[in-house]
């Protein structure tokens, strides 16, 4: 959208050349022009030196030459240089522009072009393609100017010394223009044969990878290896003509130059003892002629990036030209305040390729009426909300808000008007409150009025509240880890309410919980954590730099333990890498392992190392990589390992001599877990439980919430803990957010905007049946005649107090009504629910 | 729960117990084992107490369970009346269809004794089978034909007590 006038896919490669950069275009012919004068003052140079100062036995005359012809090759390498700069300049802000007015063009295509578009060659052509194109757009002036004009200038030159043999010695380059490209088109042939070739060689290899039991079953080697040799044969006869050809090419167009410097060797030797040409002039000729290659040799690479450049750039334009549905936003008038009534006359959906999905849909809302669509799946339910929402568009009919035809509409018309709820809505990179203000940050953007009106913490809470996920945020909030020495009000607090929790719910909790216990074994801690057993003051005795810290290791050795530890990072990281090794890293798959998803490639090649050593044998990087790993495991997690008794025991020791020789070498460096002092390593909530949750199960987690909730009431510690639950980060796509509270916050996104329409597709179906009957309740309650609502719904017992009830068949409505009537009738929907 | 306390005699893992355990359901067991792994891998344990419910009618849940020890009580209620329908002792695994789809739960299943479970929830469930799209149609043809051997099961054992209910028969004709 740059250029509002015309769209990215219809603009010409040759445009953005001076698109944004005649100044420095401009430049750079004045640089140009500069450095082709200073690449053939040398050559003049050096004729003089030798006709003139040589010869006379002049040195001052040669001191000058040589200054001026060292001025010229300082200020031609400068002005190189500086081209360089403006040309990668240039070819850096094209690309830039390029890859964001395509995206922004690309956000805006209609939802059916993504169905049939794959979003890795979208990647693909924004990332790998567009820089081919932003390299032709840097060296669009700079390369044919610079080359042609310094090989006009070096022409030009020879024919001012000696016309003959200057015409004698460019004669060679026509030859090499004819004869350069008959062999490249036999390089491109054999080429062709070359690829194909090898993909039947491929795909033979992977038959018989793939089929290898038959293989064996059968002992069928030889009629295999027959099959394979025969491919290798003929690939290997193509891949030497495709190499003869390729070396042709090399050598014609190294002989022809190398032919130069004979012809004018022979020819102006001849001259110059005939006494027609200066000993000078021959020299300047002979170095002209050598200079002549490099322009020559650029301006074919140049080709090269031209033809790659536009072709890459045509078909990446073409495939992205599409036109958007509907405008962005309205162009001589403000956004519509629309009246949120719904009308929907006549309204068909034909898709591309000619199917039906909606057929004369007739329906209407007044303002503050809720509508169910109803109907068994691909009856059109969503397609028609997605139609109403502007989303698709309609081919035939009439959709009207407000009175106002929803296809003329601008997308910003929508979006301030309305809100939607996507069956599986999607979540993006960031904290719970970016997730959160997600649509009215958009709203506001679109509105010129970013971070104004933007709804205040009561109103997010009560939302979190209403959506059902203020829980969750909760759960996020007490699963941080306070930073050090700050918060201390709050820190104080939470000893508060560690004392309070010990006396409420000790006992009651004692199941679910594994407190902090000097004498026992912690499942749910990690081996560091059960060594040192508090939390360390200096950076040394840090989880991260234990393996390193000299002190710590020397104690593991003393304590037996660093040998056993070795052996169990091993087997960790065997186990680990066996499983996870070829999965991706999403969050779910990471959750339960030791290793994290960006380490997963380094310890997989530990682990190929270490399957052909002894632990003895491996480097002491390595080592110490196991060591680490070793002091993270957590036996109540990571179940790939088991922790052997034995070792549970040398570790139990080792808790009680490292707590004796620390408190005697460095008394300060760690502070033990005490009942009366905050413990900085660990999360809130392990703070107030003086322990850790051993339990994942929904009636653990129910009884653990209740308890705290009271707890932090009491206290009025509740908004503290969810702002800071706000800020947890919900990983690529919210991975690492379950699908119910990835819906829950979808949902509570759109409330917290307060659309005068509510457009839900099925927004409620990964929810628990309390979470659901909260919003149908909600919906109920505070939008019945103040936003107009149309739900998906997949439950019939939720539609009974909607105002009307659509159900759907094969894109059409069959019956539409209220409830009563509807089952009154004894319709489809008697027989819908009946049937349930 | 906290399951992978002290291993006195037997150092196998979690991992490698839960690998034994899916092998033997019919579910799981056509599986290749490198794909097995994964899915044991991703099994929690889970401790019902007496009185918990592992499930409850009408709510999807999206978990699958295996008994692993303990007794539990398969209800249904109508009308507010709880019926009880039968006990499931360990060895049983419960849940295959909740994993391939969203359905809510027709019954409840109630722990009457310590219960120890081996649980695998939907969402681990399709985010692992997404990385292996040929087993879908493996787990699909076992789902399929332990449907029609139920059913077959059904007719030969029990069909003669079935009553008015006969005309219900054919679960396997859908």
């Amino acid at each position: 959208m740059e250029k509002a006038d015309i769209p990215v896919v219809k603009r010409s490669l040759y445009s953005w050349v001076f698109a944004d950069n005649l100044k420095l275009q401009l430049l750079l012919l004045l640089i140009i022009v500069g450095m082709v004068f200073a690449r053939v003052l040398p050559l003049e140079m050096q004729k003089r030196i030798v006709n003139q100062a040589i010869n006379l036995r002049n040195l001052q005359l040669l001191l000058t030459y040589c200054g001026v012809y060292l001025v010229a090759v300082v200020f031609n390498s400068a002005l190189k240089y500086l081209t360089n700069v403006i040309q990668t300049l240039i070819t850096q802000r094209a690309t830039a522009s390029m890859r964001k007015a395509l995206y922004h063009h690309i956000l805006t295509l209609p939802l059916g072009f993504f169905r049939k578009t794959q979003p890795g060659s979208v990647v693909n052509s924004l990332v790998a393609e567009l820089p081919m194109p932003g390299n032709f757009v840097g060296m669009a002036i700079s390369a044919p100017v610079t080359n042609v004009l310094t090989l006009l200038a070096f022409a030009g030159y020879l024919f001012t010394l000696n016309p003959l043999l200057a015409a004698v010695s460019l004669s060679i380059y026509p030859i090499v223009v004819f004869l350069v490209p008959v062999l490249q088109k036999g390089v491109n042939r054999a080429n062709k044969k070359r690829v194909d070739a090898a993909r039947k060689l491929s795909s033979r290899i992977a038959e018989s990878i793939t089929g290898i039991h038959e293989v064996h079953g059968n002992g069928a080697y030889r009629i295999e290896n027959q099959k394979y040799d025969r491919l290798v044969k003929r690939l290997e006869k193509i891949r030497v003509v495709w190499s003869l050809y390729r070396f042709g090419v090399k050598t014609a167009n190294s002989f022809f130059v190398s032919l130069g410097p004979f012809i004018v060797f022979i020819l102006g030797g001849y001259l110059t003892i005939k006494g027609q040409l200066e000993l000078g002039a021959l020299v300047a000729f002979l170095s002209a002629q050598e200079k002549l290659y490099d322009p020559w040799k650029e301006l074919i690479e140049f080709y090269q990036v031209y033809q790659d450049g536009s072709v890459t750039y045509k078909r990446t334009m073409e495939f992205f030209d599409v036109k958007p549905e509907h405008a962005i936003e309205p162009e001589d008038r403000e956004p519509f305040d629309l009246e949120a009534s719904i009308d929907v006359k006549d309204m068909s959906f034909v898709t591309d390729s000619g199917i039906r999905l909606l057929d004369g849909i007739n329906l209407s809302l007044t303002p503050g009426e809720h509508l169910a669509l109803v109907g068994f799946s691909g009856s059109g339910k969503s397609t028609l909300a997605l139609c109403i929402g502007q989303l698709y568009k309609y081919t035939d009919g009439h959709v009207l808000i407000g009175g106002k035809e929803v296809s003329h509409l601008t997308k910003k018309d929508m979006v301030n008007n309305m809100g939607f709820v996507a069956q599986s809505p999607f979540i993006f990179e960031g904290s719970i409150e970016d997730n959160l203000l997600y649509s009215c940050l958009a709203k506001a953007n679109g509105n010129g009025q970013s971070g104004k009106n933007l709804p205040t913490l009561d109103d997010i809470i009560a939302v979190l509240h209403q959506a059902g996920i203020f829980v969750d945020i909760l759960r996020f909030g007490l699963n941080t880890v306070l930073v050090h020495d700050q918060n201390q009000e709050l820190v104080k607090t939470l000893i508060r309410v560690r004392e309070n929790f010990q006396r409420d719910f000790g006992e009651e909790l004692a199941d679910y919980v594994e407190f902090f216990d000097e004498n026992q074994y912690l499942y749910h801690s990690s081996v560091s954590e059960n060594l040192i057993f508090g939390t360390a003051n200096k950076k040394e005795f840090d989880d991260a730099n234990l393996c390193n810290n000299a002190y710590f290791v020397n104690f593991l050795k003393q304590a037996d333990l660093n040998r056993p530890l070795l052996s169990l990072g091993n087997e960790l990281a065997r186990q680990t890498v066996d499983i996870l090794g070829n999965l991706p890293p999403d969050a779910v798959f990471f959750e339960q392992s030791p290793i994290g998803p960006h380490e997963l490639g380094e310890f997989k090649i530990l682990v190929e190392r270490s399957k052909r050593k002894k632990l003895h044998e491996l480097s002491d990087g390595d080592r110490q990589k196991l060591l680490e790993l070793a002091m993270r495991f957590v036996p109540g997690v990571h179940k790939m390992v088991a922790l052997p008794a034995i070792l549970e025991d040398l570790i139990l020791e080792g808790r009680a001599l490292f707590h004796d020789k620390i408190s005697e070498d460095d008394p300060n460096a760690v502070t033990f877990y005490q009942v009366s002092e905050y413990i900085y390593s660990q999360t809130i909530l392990n703070n107030i439980f003086f322990g850790k949750t051993k339990s994942a199960n929904p009636q653990a987690q129910e009884a653990i919430n209740q308890s705290i909730i009271q707890l932090l009431i009491a206290e009025d510690l509740l908004e503290t803990i969810i702002e800071i639950g706000m800020h947890f980060q919900v990983g690529t796509k919210g991975d690492r957010l379950s699908g119910g509270q990835q819906q829950k916050l979808a949902i509570a996104r759109i409330l917290l905007k307060h659309p005068r329409i509510l457009i839900m597709d099925e927004a409620t179906s990964a929810l628990d049946n309390k979470s659901q009957t909260r919003i149908q309740n909600l919906l109920e309650t505070r939008w019945k005649k103040k936003s107009t609502v149309i739900s998906v719904v997949h439950r019939l017992d939720t539609i009974k107090n909607y105002d009307q009830v659509a159900v759907m068949k094969a894109g059409k409505i069959l019956e539409i009504g209220s409830y009563n009537e509807l089952i009154a009738r004894k319709g489809t929907l008697y027989e819908l629910v009946g049937k349930k | 729960m906290n399951s992978s306390g002290k291993n006195e005699s037997n150092p196998s893992s979690e991992l490698e117990q839960n690998l034994e355990i899916l092998r033997q359901t019919y579910f799981f067991s056509v599986l290749p084992l490198e794909t097995l792994k994964i899915f044991a891998y991703l099994c929690s344990r889970e401790k019902f107490k007496p009185g918990e419910y592992l499930f409850r009618q009408n709510e999807d849940d999206g978990q699958a369970f295996y008994i692993i020890s303990g007794k539990a009580t398969l209800e249904r209620e109508d009308n507010s009346s709880v019926k009880e329908i039968r006990e499931c002792h360990s060895g049983e695994f419960l849940g295959g269809l909740t994993l391939l789809g969203e359905a809510r739960r027709l019954f409840s299943l109630k722990a009457v004794e310590d219960t120890i479970c081996l649980v695998l929830v939907r969402e681990k469930f399709s985010k692992a089978s997404e990385q292996f799209p040929d087993i879908m149609p493996r787990i699909f043809k076992a789902v399929a034909k332990n449907i029609d051997t139920w059913e077959e099961r059904f007719l030969a054992d029990r069909a003669d007590l079935c009553g008015q209910c006969m005309a219900n028969l054919g679960v396997s004709l859908i």
